[in-house]
């Protein structure tokens, strides 16, 4: 058995972990900028979408499925939601249109709560897989012991 | 048996194989749990039970050689996303797997003393 392997499992767990924790800070960046009206691309702001990707380790003979293939997921982009955005009348609000309506981003507060436990759950779960990884591995070196 | 000291001695083969297997399937599981939110994703499955069991029953029995467990993708209902992963499954199959590598340690670790006390005599 290949020495890099022994961890290998901590290493798919982690990343599971890693990306979900990714997910809920886009989630709580979504949830801050609710109401933000400006953002770097000049508009409203627009929620965003964290696109995962399974990972596949490098492998000698390239044949997927192999043993050592297994390489855990990883967050690969950041997309902006193009969906439309409300239009409220606030005709005071400097960023008014001439009607006096304002672009307010798209952020629909359930939508992210919803999207947010999911997130939550999936990192517990990564996170039992860690914990019966590491008992596992616990009572294997009690056969150590005389 | 037919020869006491080959590879399988006192059944710690088997026991090896059973854990070697388990930490792979281990490593399957929890790459089935890091993508249960990747789009398109199929769920893998190390398929090993059967092999061990038609291994273990045919002639010879511990002296054939275990077959090497398969990591195979497996066809499984869809979510509208295309993943197939099914996170209470995989869950329960943690800790299945968990219990099946405990109980291969603590039957080698009972073996290993039997052995002890025999080459001590005491």
């Amino acid at each position: 058995m290949p020495f890099s392997n022994l961890f290998a499992a901590s290493r798919i767990s982690g990343s599971g972990m890693s990306a979900e924790r990714l997910r809920m800070e886009v989630i709580a960046n979504n949830i801050a900028n609710a109401n933000s009206t400006k953002s770097a691309n000049g508009g409203p702001y627009r929620r965003q979408d964290v696109v995962f990707a399974e990972v596949l380790a490098e492998q000698a003979a390239g044949a997927k499925g192999g043993v050592q293939s297994l390489g855990g997921v990883k967050a690969v982009e950041l997309v902006e939601d193009q969906s439309q955005l409300p239009r409220v009348f606030m005709p005071a609000h400097p960023d008014a249109d001439a009607q006096g309506y304002v672009s307010m981003p798209n952020v629909h507060l359930p939508i992210e709560m919803v999207n947010l436990i999911t997130a939550t759950r999936a990192y517990e779960a990564n996170l039992k897989a860690a914990q019966a990884f590491r008992q596992m591995n616990e009572q294997a070196l009690t056969l150590l012991r005389g | 048996m037919k020869n006491d000291m080959d590879t399988n001695a006192f059944g710690l083969g088997t026991l090896t194989h059973v854990m070697t297997t388990a930490g792979l399937r281990h490593r399957v599981i929890a790459q089935n749990i890091a993508n249960v939110n990747t789009p398109h994703y199929k769920r893998l499955e190390v398929s090993f039970g059967a092999e061990l069991t038609r291994a273990l029953r045919s002639e010879g029995g511990s002296a054939t050689p275990f077959p090497a467990p398969q990591v195979v993708e497996v066809p499984g209902p869809e979510r509208v996303d295309g993943n197939t992963v099914d996170i209470d499954r995989e869950m329960s199959e943690v800790t299945k797997n968990a219990l099946l590598y405990q109980a291969a340690v603590q039957i080698m670790a009972s073996r290993i003393s039997t052995l002890r006390s025999a080459i001590t005599g005491r």
